[in-house]
């Protein structure tokens, strides 16, 4: 195993106080920026690169990905917490998280979310290490066609999840696809659906309609109900915690596909987001129980963070190796690399190997820190809901509109803000489900522009998506499997019962 | 709202008559407005130029950096010439500063922002897998002039990338299928992958294909050859890629200004420091090695070199618009 | 049927109110694709192929979740809001959006001490002093958190910029 012995290198090099201290310092400010809702995972890394131009690669990038690391478990924090994801990647998560804390079960949901997430982001390194060298070669072979299959079948596994009328799931995705249509359309780079308001040409940004629809929604819903947050004020007791971790084997099956979904995704770069939300939509379809899944099911916390912690991690590979990044944090990051003097590229395993494995190795203590920090702090957060609601509520607010304001700097993001509020109000007391439009605004105009790009590879023919590779093919059928999935079941179904009485 | 902008233009004008007389100086936090996402080309170029600034200490105030990459960097230049007279708005960009408003309505004109400097030119390089039968440009033209031509890969839609494949074509005869994609970095891997057949990337966007031996380089579009160096990949050094005007395409330059923008009516007072501040930054050797490590053409210009440059660069390019009909009114 | 005169509003209005903005909101999409070209070229889709047919999705779906809510009108005929929660809703969403308002001309940090003030006093009812005291807290822990150490601008407004603060 080489890279076994480059891996015991690479921790050689990391092990030191200072590199610890670096760790520490990245994950605290990490969770920090994670749990003010406006500032993300790519403010703080942007934030600190101008410190790193003085230190050695290895030591700045143990800096910005244990930062990383630190903003992904406080973004968690928000989603269960409030309704207020801080990445897309924790959307998922606010699904059965938030109903956990409304039912007052916040410290086992929060340590649920982290110590699935840190599993997950140990399978992600683990993958990396063993099979570095295939993965760069199995991302070679992507192309328009495959992305587009694996788009395709994160919509497919998603599909059927909101129970009541099929008019309103239709309504709910096909508004996120036309919120996602707006602003510069890549592919022939001319405007659309901006109407002449010059505000809208960088698109209406995913983070103010969750924002919207997830934190003020939500807020609005509680006051109607009166609630001001007594069910979340609940008693915190380390034996919660306790409880939580040893809750986590009967999850054993739910972390085991999340982390390999993860994995996939992360590899396949599908990225973090996707990979969270198939995740969910397969726990529920092979749960036992599927009732109890958007009204605080564990394994609906569990399922997510795995996943999007395992794609997280596994999709630094490509970064390193490839030079594309994941994700909007990995993309400033590899800037950070250039000014460092390395080139991000398949030479860089070869040319630094001790950077390479340094980082890798580092991801393995980076998490267990964070994982570790989340958990001592998880009381203290847990706390902030004790503030009274007349405090906390316009607090909660401002924090919202300063996030969604901060996102771009525009004024529009206010009253986008307070729009997607109202919206998200209605249509959850209507029954409309939310989270296809949420799915749909987050990769519908990646999804759009795959499948363009494919069809100039193509001149027009719909075969691509069958014939381009036996990889796009094997996709496709997945996904068409998944749509006719429960079709399939009752014909199955149907069958069995057919036979029984003969 | 109105009557903000109006008491915050009054403060400054305040401010102008008692600093006006001395040397300009910024007396509160400078915002650099990069007009692409975290990580572009233009973001590191942004980046590098504060931390040199930060280094020596070329600017008192403090330096805010804010990436506006939406509508391909346009959100950039909308907010940079928000108000025609903000001297603490310092844009970067390259010359799509000037393209975009071209092909769609932006939101912005071109003349709202004036160039302050450029200070460097980003090369343009026909790039093939290394695994394909194109040794050099002529063989890859013959090929693309054949059937349905070839699969080329770039960055952005109607930008600098697809701009120049329809001068290639235009020059030569050879046919194109162009394939946007989000980023020279996304095009890069494509053309790893042998998904595409060819793309136009700067030396930057391919520098990691290009070390490992994935990608070849065919020729530069530049009147002369790249800085020489060691060799990058296993037997090239960028000084040995001939150029393409001697490798039967006519056309003798073609490169990408990095370019920083000030609202047009910003004082000349403030737009001389800012001139002598970045003068000061590109004789730096942080910036030769920054120069160095991407790739790119080190030359400073500003004033009415700077002004002619991007005349005549956007002449050329509005004439390559209007053949292939993007111009938008 | 509960007793009518705590009703404000009933699930079916509000049905038919909801889906018939969906059903608007489809129209425009719509038009707005119309002009960009929403036929498929020889390279595909056009700009407008996509949102064109996602804006006609929209309004059949919207119709038939109207047709849908009419016919099924028996079981929609619960209490959408009742007066008590409709206040609730207006105390709670009037002084936010009066935070909007002030804002968009203030600033975000006068927008946020009048709103947390206001709130405070009126709602909570806390004592002026002890108000005061958090809301200037809160200004300097936020303007200290953004502008200083993440170095992220917020709207600012006119009292900013005669204070000198940038």
């Amino acid at each position: 195993m080489e890279n076994f012995g480059n891996l015991m290198d690479g921790f050689g090099i990391v092990f030191s106080f200072y590199h610890f201290g670096l760790m520490a310092a990245g994950v605290l400010l990490g969770i920090l920026v994670g749990v003010l809702p406006g500032l993300g995972a790519p403010n703080g890394v942007s934030l600190l690169i101008p410190l790193t131009f003085t230190m050695d690669p290895i030591s700045a990038i143990i800096l910005l990905t244990s930062m990383y690391w630190g903003a992904l478990f406080g973004g968690s924090t928000t989603s269960i917490l409030f309704n207020i994801p801080g990445e897309p990647s924790s959307v998922a998560t606010t699904f059965d998280g938030y109903p956990m804390a409304q039912q007052g079960k916040a410290t086992q949901a929060l340590t649920l979310a982290f110590m699935s997430a840190g599993i997950g982001a140990l399978v992600g390194v683990t993958v990396i290490t063993v099979l570095s060298g295939w993965v760069t070669q199995f991302a070679l072979k992507f192309s328009s066609p495959e992305y587009f299959a694996v788009y395709l079948l994160t919509f497919c596994s998603f599909i059927g999840m909101g129970s009541s009328s099929p008019f309103k799931s239709v309504v709910s995705m096909m508004l996120g696809f036309a919120f996602a249509a707006v602003g510069m359309d890549g592919m022939a780079g001319n405007m659309r659906l901006t109407f002449g308001i010059t505000e809208l040409i960088k698109g209406i940004s995913f983070l103010v309609a969750v924002i919207g629809l997830f934190g003020l929604g939500e807020l609005l819903q509680t006051m109607e109900e009166g609630l001001r947050f007594d069910g979340i004020h609940a008693r915190i007791k380390i034996r919660d915690v306790w409880e939580a971790i040893l809750s986590l084997p009967k999850h054993w099956m739910t972390l085991l596909r999340s982390a390999l979904v993860g994995c996939w995704m992360g590899i396949t770069p599908g990225g973090p987001t996707a990979a969270s939300f198939m995740s969910y939509g397969l726990a529920k379809r092979f749960a036992r129980k599927k009732d109890g899944f958007g009204k605080g099911e564990p394994a609906g916390v569990v399922a997510p963070e795995t996943a999007d912690h395992s794609a997280g991690t596994c999709a630094i590979l490509p970064m390193l190796a490839l030079g594309v990044p994941g994700s909007a944090t990995a993309a400033v990051m590899m800037g950070g690399l250039m000014i460092w003097g390395l080139t991000p590229g398949p030479m860089l395993f070869i040319e630094r190997p001790d950077f390479v494995w340094s980082t890798i190795a580092s991801m393995y203590m980076g998490n267990v820190m964070a994982v570790i920090l989340v958990l001592t702090t998880v009381p203290m957060f847990a706390a902030i809901l004790r503030i009274p609601f007349s405090i906390i509520g316009p607090m909660i607010v401002v924090v919202c509109f300063i996030g969604a304001y901060q996102i771009s700097g525009a004024r529009l993001d206010l009253w986008l803000a307070l729009v997607f509020g109202i919206a998200g109000y209605l249509l959850k007391k209507l029954d409309y489900p939310i989270a296809p439009m949420v799915l749909a605004m987050v990769l519908g105009d990646k999804t759009e522009d795959a499948f363009r790009q494919s069809m100039i590879f193509s001149k027009g023919s719909l075969g691509i998506f069958w014939t381009n590779s036996t990889l796009v093919a094997t996709i496709m059928t997945l996904a068409m499997l998944l749509l006719f999935w429960p079709l399939i079941g009752r014909l199955v179904g149907r069958l069995r019962q057919q036979r029984t009485p003969n | 709202m109105f009557k903000a902008k109006l008491i915050t233009t009054l403060l400054a004008s305040a401010l102008y008559a008692t600093a006006a007389a001395a040397a300009w100086v910024p007396e509160k936090p400078v915002e650099f407005v990069v007009a692409s996402g975290a990580g572009g080309g233009t973001d590191i170029f942004a980046r590098t130029i504060q931390s040199i600034i930060l280094k020596y200490k070329l600017m008192n105030a403090p330096i805010v950096v804010l990436n506006k990459g939406g509508g391909a960097g346009s959100e950039g230049f909308v907010y940079g010439s928000a108000s025609l007279d903000d001297a603490y708005k310092l844009t970067f960009g390259t010359n799509n500063e000037y393209l975009l408003p071209l092909v769609a309505k932006m939101g912005y004109t071109a003349d709202m922002l004036v160039p302050v400097t450029a200070l460097a030119l980003d090369e343009f390089l026909i790039w093939v897998n290394a695994n394909s039968p194109y040794t050099d440009a002529k063989s890859f033209i013959e090929a693309a002039k054949k059937g349905d031509g070839l699969k080329m890969g770039g960055s952005q839609s109607k930008d600098t990338d697809q701009t120049l494949a329809s001068m290639i074509s235009e020059a030569t005869g050879a046919k194109f299928t162009y394939i946007p994609f989000k980023s020279g970095g996304e095009a890069a891997v494509q053309l790893a992958g042998a998904h595409i057949d060819a793309n136009l990337n700067n030396p930057n966007e391919n520098l990691g294909q290009f070390k490992a031996g994935m990608v070849r380089p065919l020729c530069v579009f530049s009147s002369q050859r790249m800085a020489a160096g060691p060799k990058v990949s296993k037997d090239m050094a960028w000084s040995d890629i001939p150029l393409c005007k001697d490798s039967g395409i006519a056309i003798d330059n073609y490169q990408m200004p990095r370019t920083v923008w000030l609202p047009a009516k910003v004082s000349p007072e403030a737009i001389a420091f800012y001139t002598t501040m970045l003068k000061k930054v590109s004789e730096t050797p942080e910036w030769k090695s920054y120069i160095e490590k991407t790739s790119q053409s080190d030359r400073f210009m500003t004033g009415d070199e700077l002004r002619a440059y991007t005349k005549q660069d956007a002449e050329r390019a509005t004439a390559v618009f209007k053949r292939e009909k993007w111009i938008v009114q | 049927m509960q007793n009518p005169s705590g009703i404000l509003m009933t699930r079916l209005t509000m049905e038919i109110a909801v889906a018939l903005a969906a059903a608007i909101a489809g129209a425009i999409v719509c038009y707005g694709s119309l002009e960009i070209g929403t036929g498929w070229g020889d390279a595909g889709p056009q700009s407008g192929y996509f949102p064109f047919y996602i804006g006609l999705f929209i309004v059949i779906a919207s119709c038939g979740v109207l047709v849908e809510s009419v016919i099924e009108q028996r079981r929609y005929k619960q209490i959408f809001l009742t007066r008590e929660q409709g206040y609730r809703i207006l105390t709670f969403f009037l002084p936010m959006l009066g935070f909007v308002a002030v804002s968009m001309v203030l600033g975000l940090y006068v927008g946020l001490g009048l709103y947390l003030f206001g709130v405070m006093t009126i709602q909570g009812g806390y004592r002026i002093g002890k108000a005061l005291a958090v809301c200037a807290c809160t200004i300097v822990l936020f303007y200290f958190v953004f502008e200083k150490w993440f170095q992220v601008p917020l709207l600012k407004g006119p009292i900013e910029a005669l204070l000198k603060i940038y």
